[in-house]
């Protein structure tokens, strides 16, 4: 029997949803479940490729390789973090980028020209891209527009600011234990930003898993009447998911910081729109629904890592910069098209 | 056979439907005659509206084989059955609620020819007629958004009936009428019928069924408990037995009087930014008040307006005995204990999303979690399960999607959710639309039950019996004012001519308070 994987089921309620089905309920951990998910699909495309990658140049596989690689890795899965937090709303935030690099050059003005110490400096950075963030989540709650609009009329301002105040300089004067960080190395190939990406990955499995809050954030993108019928601050739950995007932006720009030991206006190109791709390729290809109410962590975490990953190894082929934006977007594609193959061949066998 | 003149136009042998842990039709079979009105019975989650769906190529069979006037039918779209001459009202809503009335209506013809110029007047005037039949009062270059659900019901009825087709299949297309829009239908079907339309009718509620049905088909657990045959010489109990393998309980609470416990929630002179006025209304601990009126009394309404959802713009609300002001739906649940089962399970009350149990644990999330404990499904489900269970909600596992329950099962869950949350106040807005009959009598025996506890219930409901058997204080309202009261003797007859008398008054107009069929 498949349903006795839960507990605490009395016998007269496992008999009632025995007795509608005369096949097996499908259990909540099947192998076919798995194969079935986003994930599992992610894994097997990032396990192809890396044997491709390793297959043409054995350089993929050095331990310098693989350290850059996930170090960067790291930045972009924090980048997706910071969109799927607002996606999961039904919305989206065009400017991550904007904020993610204010944040960073606040942390950086807090560094060089108050000589803070560097937590401090970093719980201030946070403090802006969450204050943005906010920003951006009360005016469309209070306007109702839709978010690509706010954020877009944003994106600009938060960006125009920012220059205007740092007149496009950038700061260098950036704490050494903290730049030390984005340059550690553990084990030789592990980097602490990876880690702090791992952390933050498994506080967000916690939030949506484990909270009320989280599962009101999911409830609210998924309907946004029921939600509120159910008794859910909706408006506000909006608002804390721009500001959570905010503070992860916010995140992504001091690991940048913390790599490059600069905090630079151009790091995330002009408006922040370099952000962009990443920061929806991860969610999208990791099963986050764009009309909401639906997440995956982990997806996100694969989805970026797996973008991240086709990214390097291309560079490392020595295809030119110029055709791996061309490259990348056929082999996603061509990702995608995979997926869609995998589901439809589970589901006409009825795995599904 | 009395019927053997009639000709058979449709055919369905050996149907069987699966989905993941489910059997949804097992060896179906239900013949079709030219002329006839035929009832599909079942349980909630019996494969009814699969079966609908299979014949209207919504769903690809397993097996299994159709015959349309004697020729082989493999539909594999709904547009392809609609060509076919077999039309459909799903139980579900499937309007477009951002496009006006008429070109919902119209949505098929206007869509066969994508690049034609729409003509708006002509189109207008076409869906005005169809208003007209089925006596919507509606404007219909209104968008469908902006209606109440029994009016996008109709509205639904009127897209289907403007196909002309030979077949005609209607999922619970009376669930939320009154009895009045459901005479209208009637009056309908019953000319089709005799213009040799096949008409396929499904519905929980009995008496609809013994009304304008001749055939009848039961399935069970998807299948055949009985197969096309006559309704004539099965009587009320003899169906109730072929769908649930016993009878029927007929519950026989005697009459209540909670007017001398504690008021728990008084109105004084009420209007709301809707335009409700002048409202007076009180509720007691452990009582169950009745709110009638016709569709477009203004009762949900009311009901959103004490949420918080709505204004109010005069008068005082009082939640025992002291005076308050609730600024959101979030207050009245968190705060106030108040609780709302909405009556549009599909937009308002569920989230089709997400799991059963995720559904069912909203009210409660934030009671159920703290700093120091994580909220676990388990938690949840040991708190809520009980109510699941007795509503014998169907599903392989709560773990399954809300939105591939049954109808009559999402709606148990969309009840099940508030009477698991513990509120003090809650008001109930058609629990029982879509609920088969023997889960209907659970259901009011969890009412009775809660009530029984001390919480205060508002009861909102267009069914009259249920309204009968449940309330013990019948409050009439009509056009967003309260037309008077009169508790509940339980003496069918008489209430309901009561309750009519008030809702006719003095200022009504004589055609629009036809007097409910029972
Ligand atoms: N898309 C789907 N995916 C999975 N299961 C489904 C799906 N559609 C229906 N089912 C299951 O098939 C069974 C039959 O459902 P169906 O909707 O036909 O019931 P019904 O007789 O119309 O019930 P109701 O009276 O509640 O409307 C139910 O157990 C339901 O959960
Ligand atoms: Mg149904």
């Amino acid at each position: 029997m498949a349903i006795d994987v839960r507990h605490n089921q009395s016998d007269a309620f496992k008999d009632m949803m025995a007795n509608t089905s005369q096949q097996d309920a499908p259990p909540r951990f099947s192998i076919t479940r798995i194969l079935l998910s986003n994930e599992f699909g992610l894994l097997v495309l990032i396990v192809l490729f890396a044997t491709i990658f390793a297959t043409i140049s054995p350089a993929f596989l050095s331990k310098f390789s693989l350290y850059a690689l996930g170090r960067t890795a790291a930045v972009n899965i924090m980048i997706g973090f910071s969109m799927m937090v607002v996606i999961i709303t039904g919305g989206l935030n065009l400017s991550v980028g904007a904020i993610g690099v204010s944040a960073a050059m606040f942390s950086g003005l807090l560094m060089e020209s108050f000589g803070m110490p560097w937590p401090l400096a970093v719980a201030g950075g946070l403090a802006v891209g969450a204050a943005l963030g906010a920003i951006n989540g009360i005016i469309i709650v209070r306007t109702g527009l839709h978010s690509f609009i706010i954020t877009l009329a944003t994106m600009s301002i938060f960006f125009g600011i920012m220059i205007f105040l740092t007149h496009a300089e950038s700061y260098r004067g950036i704490s050494p234990v903290f730049t030390g960080f984005g340059r550690m190395k553990l084990f030789s190939i592990i980097s602490p930003l990876l880690l702090v990406t791992i952390v933050v990955a498994l506080g967000l499995s916690v939030l949506f898993r484990f909270t009320a809050l989280g599962r009101e954030f999911l409830a609210t993108g998924a309907n946004e009447r029921a939600a509120e019928l159910s008794g859910i601050r909706v408006q506000r739950m909006i608002t804390y998911c721009h500001m959570l995007s905010g503070v992860l932006a916010g995140v992504a720009g001091l690991m940048l910081v913390s790599r490059t030991g600069a905090a630079i206006p151009s790091m995330a190109g002009q408006l922040g729109q370099d952000w962009l791709l990443p920061a929806f390729l991860g969610p999208v290809l990791g099963g986050t629904l764009l009309t909401g109410g639906r997440v995956s962590v982990l997806g996100t975490l694969l989805g970026s890592f797996l973008v991240t990953m086709l990214t390097t190894g291309l560079l490392l082929m020595q295809v030119g910069a110029f055709w791996v934006q061309t490259y990348l977007g056929l082999l996603l594609l061509f990702a995608v098209l995979v997926d869609l193959v995998r589901r439809s061949y589970l589901q006409r066998r009825k795995l599904i | 056979m009395s019927d053997t003149i009639s000709k058979t136009v449709f055919h369905a042998d050996n149907i069987t439907k699966t989905f993941p842990g489910v059997v949804a039709l097992d060896e179906a079979r239900i013949t079709l005659l030219e002329g006839s009105i035929h009832a599909l019975l079942g349980e909630n989650g019996a494969g009814k509206s699969t079966l609908i769906k299979v014949i209207t190529g919504v769903h690809q069979p397993d097996s299994g084989i159709m015959t349309l006037n004697g020729q082989v039918f493999e539909p594999h779209s709904t547009r392809d059955a609609i060509a076919k001459g077999v039309g459909v009202v799903h139980q579900e809503r499937n309007l477009i609620p951002r496009f006006s009335i008429a070109e919902n209506i119209f949505l098929e013809k206007l869509s066969a020819h994508p690049m034609r110029p729409i003509n708006y007047r002509q189109l207008f005037r076409d869906a005005r007629k169809w208003l007209d039949l089925l006596g919507i009062d509606a404007d219909p270059s209104l968008p469908v958004s902006r209606l109440s659900v029994a009016k996008t019901q109709l509205v639904e009825i009127a897209k289907a009936l403007s196909l002309n087709s030979k077949i005609l299949l209607l999922d619970e297309p009376t669930a939320s009428l009154t009895s009045h829009e459901t005479d209208t239908l009637f009056a309908i079907l019953r000319r089709l019928k005799s213009d040799g339309v096949s008409l396929m009718f499904v519905s929980h509620k009995l008496e609809e069924v013994q009304e304008i049905c001749d055939q009848v088909t039961v399935l069970r657990d998807g299948r055949n408990a009985c197969e096309s045959r006559p309704l004539a010489g099965l009587d009320r109990q003899a169906v109730v037995r072929l769908m649930i393998g016993r009878n029927e309980q007929i519950p026989d609470w005697s009459a209540r009087d909670r007017s001398g416990e504690e008021t728990v929630l008084e109105l004084k002179n009420v209007a709301t930014s809707l335009g409700h006025k002048g409202i007076d209304l009180s509720l007691h601990k452990g009582e169950i008040a009745g709110l009638y009126g016709l569709v477009g009394a203004g009762r949900s309404e009311l009901a959103k307006a004490i949420l918080g959802k709505y204004a109010i713009t005069d008068g005082s609300v009082l939640l025992h005995g002291k005076k308050v002001e609730i600024k959101s739906v979030a207050d009245a649940v968190g705060k106030y204990r108040i609780g709302y089962v909405s009556e549009d399970r599909k937009s308002e009350g569920l989230i089709l999303l997400h799991s059963v149990l995720e559904n069912v644990g909203v009210p409660v999330w934030r009671r159920l979690a703290n700093l120091f404990a994580p909220l676990t499904n388990r938690a949840i489900r040991e708190h809520t399960e009980p109510y699941i269970r007795k509503l014998e909600v169907r599903t392989p596992s709560l773990d399954q999607n809300m939105g591939n329950l049954s109808g009559g099962n999402q709606q148990k869950v969309s009840v099940a959710k508030w009477l698991a949350a513990e509120v003090q106040i809650l008001i109930i807005d058609e629990p029982s639309v879509g609920i088969d009959i023997k889960t209907k009598a659970y259901l009011h025996e969890l009412i009775r039950e809660l009530s029984d506890q001390g919480t205060a219930i508002l009861l909102i409901t267009s069914d009259m019996p249920e309204m009968i058997a449940l309330a013990d204080r019948i409050i009439v309202m009509n056009d967003y004012q309260v037309r008077g009261e009169i508790s509940n003797t339980r003496v069918y007859d008489t209430m309901s001519q009561g309750i009519m008398n008030l809702i006719q008054g003095e200022d009504m107009s004589a055609e629009e308070a036809a007097p409910a069929a029972s």
